[in-house]
């Protein structure tokens, strides 16, 4: 049986608590506060310390969808990605680059937040990109 | 935040919370707040609400809903006249400060309390306690921003923070305390319609050339469309596809009718979460997306300080990490992404934004990580900002009147309503209403009413009740308590069963931020007969 | 260092399947679980400063395999911990070998972060309107009438945000239900967590239970000092029971569960 523990930073407010997942046999089991941290000291909330419930909720979404004849069917990455694709490009090219919106998240990290809107601006073409932060 | 979380221990000895409930909502920064109070700072709390943070304080007001710019002008009056301003950081360091003065002068203290409802004395009290023990902190959260004089209020903050010296100080500054974990990273990294990375404008011929040679294409000068426009444009059929990831406006915007409505006129809709969210459900694609803790990456918290997130586990299912999704999607319509690993992907951003994070990467940052600006190699990060000059140059004061709210209570909608944030929940309830052990504190919606209201339209605890609003009526069920004020109503945001924006209003918004005005709408509340 | 040899013999002897410690990670000291197949990852085993409940993650791991043997660094507040949890069936002594930093109180110099050893400073606000971290349960009891407890207590119980820290970390906190999530007991969401029930409800579980290793104080965002609220019921314990939780690995005298016991009504004595 493996077990370690992983640094990482909570994902609910603002306030970026440090974090340590207890895993074991690479599944997180368990949240703890990380002792040392400048923000929290070792310190959590309920929601810092409940953390790994959500990650570890049998509501999440397993794979990508796509709607067919009303209905949201599974489908492969490849299926999903190239319908995504293939509809923007169309829109794109019949309605202008203007005509797409994205929203951008306080969720995911900088990385992806970076590429987001390197997408919209670079691949799309426009610059209406947001997010939820006046929400 | 121009200051750092650490400082409200340690150095500050007055501490201003004003719009934030701050043990429900950002708790480890209340952590630090006891601690200073209990080391001997000072605690002023200003809410419409009885907030906990409001049992520990000093002074604790609760001002009408949408009183914060009279609240603070008259706190200045009160400050001016007494001298207890600083004339000299004043001097060298703001300007416009007459024009100021010209309109502060009429804030008297009997003026504020009329518009405010809070007493003459007190506010020449806050305005004590604050400026005669210095430096002291000014905390805020969406309870001052999320009006449509959301600028104001936040102007009106800084005009006290500057008047008293308390920018650029060690345990001073003016501190908004962001709602969700990397707010200020999306932002940061260029998640907004008019700049890139590090807040460099799209439409400044400099930046926008830089950026087209890096990305390798000719990128658009002109600055696009906010969220609240993006509705708007939807609506008018002007946009016909939006690519929204892991967000849910369907819950998290005002006037839920109007938005569900807009969707609805959509060519395509790809969404991209971890959770069939509300929006998720309108979907013609949905992306699946690893989760934190599934991959690697960092975030940027409200004090400015880029931390990593380490991956501990493999993405559930045939889920992937967002970068992954995006770089894939991206290549699939003939602009190659190839990034091997999110490292990659922070060591371009750094590249770009020399100035914030130009000295960070993945081993300086480590656990604790580095607060921006940082903006070399050797550079430390940066615990406060503004410490010589503001990065503008000189502070300005802001010369601002007093609005009213959009809506005031009137004899069809009696109540004013307010909404927010409780303990056990987050934002739209998608990540903690799945999660048991804070199901168990809250499980569905509720309504907050003074105990003399509750009287007065005969309801008892838990009883349901119909709220009316010029937008629409929901039903949910009533929690009578004291931290309402009589004439108030609160609702908590997290249920989509009880959708809060049924009620409030999308025309209601700050002009420049647009941001709507979620805390102040006016309402009807009615026993429904069992 | 012994401590690194001794544990890799405890694992390249298969007396253990896994042995709990420190390592550290970008400067900060983390716990780690090393194994057989990397056992040279003991090289970079640390005595951590920063205590984290070792027992409760070792109760994790024999949840998921019972026949797992562990090995623990075991401070004197862990070896109580143990030592209750082989009490409560929790554990199984036989499948546990632990190499022990005495540290509880003494002349060690890697010192946990244990406020028996470097005291937490109390605030002034604090001392005029609360409870010291520092008071001893009798002198607190001594120099205020009941009801300066009384409300020295309500003022530190009104500042609980209800994180449940003090229940999460404690590591002979194991039931599977909870009374403080019993909506009887204690009504749900809101803040603060209802006063006093909450804090009474937990300290009447800490009877009899409480190890006294601080960890539920230095978790609590709120600054209430628990290690005082617990000893003060602990004394009460001991002085009735002579018991001394963690002590031995003998039954508690409230050790019932799972028995059928009769209770003959008998008027209140007050």
């Amino acid at each position: 049986m493996d077990c370690e523990f992983v640094p990482s930073v909570c994902s609910y407010c603002g306030t970026g608590c440090g974090v340590l997942f207890e895993v074991i046999d690479g599944r997180i089991n368990r949240t703890l506060p990380l002792k040392s941290h400048p923000v929290n000291q070792g310190k959590l909330c309920i929601k810092g310390w409940n953390l790994h419930e959500y990650i570890n909720s049998y509501m999440r979404l397993k794979g990508p969808l796509v709607r067919e004849n009303g209905r949201l069917e599974k489908a492969t990455w490849d299926e999903a990605v190239n319908q995504a694709a293939r509809r923007f490009t169309r829109i794109k090219e019949e309605h202008g680059p203007d005509s797409i919106g994205v929203l951008v998240s306080a969720k995911i990290t900088n990385e992806e937040n970076y590429l987001a809107q390197k997408f919209t601006r670079a691949v799309i073409g426009t610059n209406n990109v947001d997010h939820c932060a006046r929400l | 935040m121009t200051n750092s979380i650490a400082e409200f221990e340690h150095d500050s000895k007055a501490i201003f919370v004003i719009g934030s409930n701050t043990t429900a909502c950002h708790p480890l920064i209340a952590s630090r707040i006891i601690q200073a109070k209990e080391n001997g700072a000072k605690l002023i709390v200003a809410d419409p609400r009885n907030i906990q943070l409001a049992r520990l304080a000093d002074l604790s007001v609760n001002h009408r809903l949408g009183s914060d710019v009279a609240l603070l002008n008259g706190m200045m009056h009160v400050i001016i006249q007494n001298q207890w301003h600083h004339p000299d950081y004043i001097a060298d360091r703001c300007e416009d400060f007459d024009a100021f003065k010209a309109v502060i002068d009429m804030y008297t203290p009997d003026r504020v309390s009329d518009i405010t409802g809070v007493a003459p004395k007190d506010i020449i009290r806050m305005a004590e306690l604050y400026s005669q023990n210095a430096p002291a902190a000014l905390l805020y959260a969406m309870g001052i921003t999320q009006h449509t004089t959301g600028v104001d209020n936040v102007k009106s903050c800084c005009n006290l923070a500057m008047l008293c010296g308390n920018v650029g100080v060690k345990g001073g500054g003016i501190n908004p305390l962001r709602g969700q974990n990397n707010v200020q990273g999306a932002c940061d990294m260029g998640g907004l319609p008019n700049v890139f990375t590090g807040y460099q404008p799209v439409s400044d011929p400099g930046a926008n050339k830089k950026f087209s040679d890096a990305w390798g294409v000719e990128l658009s000068s002109t600055p696009g469309l906010t969220i609240t426009d993006m509705i708007e444009a939807i609506d008018q059929k002007k946009i016909k596809a939006m690519y929204i990831i892991g967000e849910n406006p369907k819950l998290s915007d005002p006037d839920w009718n109007h938005l569900n409505h807009a969707l609805k006129k959509l060519e395509f809709l790809l969404v991209q979460d971890i959770f069939l969210s509300e929006t998720a459900q309108s979907a013609d694609v949905i992306f699946a997306s690893a989760a934190l803790g599934e991959r690697d990456g960092t975030f940027t918290n409200t004090e400015r300080r880029c931390m990593r997130a380490r991956k501990a586990q493999d993405p559930v299912g045939n889920t992937l990490p967002d970068w992954q999704i995006i770089s894939r999607l991206s290549s699939a319509m003939g602009y190659a992404m190839d990034y091997d690993s999110a490292e990659t992907i922070f060591d371009e951003i750094t590249g770009l934004t020399e100035k914030s994070y130009g000295g960070m990467t993945y081993e300086r940052l480590g656990i604790n990580g580095l607060q921006w600006p940082c903006p070399n190699p050797d550079h430390p990060g940066t615990p406060y900002l503004h410490k010589e000059t503001f990065a503008r140059g000189k502070g300005k004061f802001h010369a601002i009147e007093y609005k009213d709210p959009a809506e005031l209570a009137c004899g069809e909608y009696p109540f004013l309503l307010t909404t927010g944030r409780m303990f056990a929940h987050f934002h739209t309830g998608t990540m903690t209403r799945v999660s048991r052990h804070l199901d168990v504190e809250q499980k569905t919606g509720y309504v907050e009413i003074h105990p003399d209201d509750a009287m007065t339209i005969k309801i008892k605890s838990n009883d349901p009740v119909l709220l009316t609003s010029r937008r629409g009526q929901m039903e949910v069920s009533a929690r009578i308590t004291t931290d309402v004020m009589p004439g108030n109503l609160f609702l908590p945001i997290h249920f989509g069963e009880n959708p809060t924006n049924i009620l409030t209003s999308s025309n209601a918004f700050d002009p420049l931020a647009k941001i709507p005005e979620f805390k102040v709408g006016a309402v009807r509340i009615e026993r429904l007969i069992q | 260092m012994d401590m690194v040899k001794a544990a890799k013999e405890l694992l390249l002897q298969d007396k253990v399947d896994i042995f709990l410690g420190y390592r550290k990670l970008d400067g900060h000291q983390i716990p780690h679980g090393f194994t057989k197949a990397h056992v040279d990852d003991l090289d970079q085993l640390e005595i951590s400063l920063n205590r984290y409940p070792l027992e409760k993650i070792a109760c994790d791991l024999a949840q998921k395999d019972p026949a797992l043997k562990i090995g623990i660094l075991a401070r004197d507040c862990s070896q109580r911990a143990l030592n209750l949890l082989y009490t409560w069936d929790q554990l199984n002594p036989e499948n546990i070998e632990t190499l022990t930093v005495n540290c509880c109180p003494s002349p060690l110099s890697t010192h946990g972060d244990c406020s028996y050893l470097t005291p937490k400073p109390t605030g002034d606000y604090k001392k005029a309107h609360g409870v010291d971290y520092n008071d001893s349960p009798k002198d607190f009891l001594a120099n205020h009438d009941s009801g300066e407890r009384l409300s020295r207590w309500m003022y530190e119980f009104q500042k609980c945000i209800k994180c449940y820290g003090c229940r999460n970390v404690c590591p002979v906190c194991f039931c599977k239900e909870c009374s403080l999530e019993h909506p009887n007991l204690v009504e749900p969401g809101v803040l603060p967590a209802e006063v006093p029930i909450f804090h009474l409800i937990r300290a009447t579980h800490m009877a009899g239970r409480c190890i006294d290793c601080g960890l539920c104080e230095d978790a609590c965002p709120a600054h209430i000092p628990l290690r005082m609220l617990y000893r003060e019921v602990n004394d009460a314990v001991s002085d009735i029971f002579g018991y001394v939780p963690g002590d031995h690995i003998e039954k508690s005298p409230f050790s019932i569960i799972g028995k059928t016991v009769e209770l003959t009504p008998a008027p209140m004595d007050v």
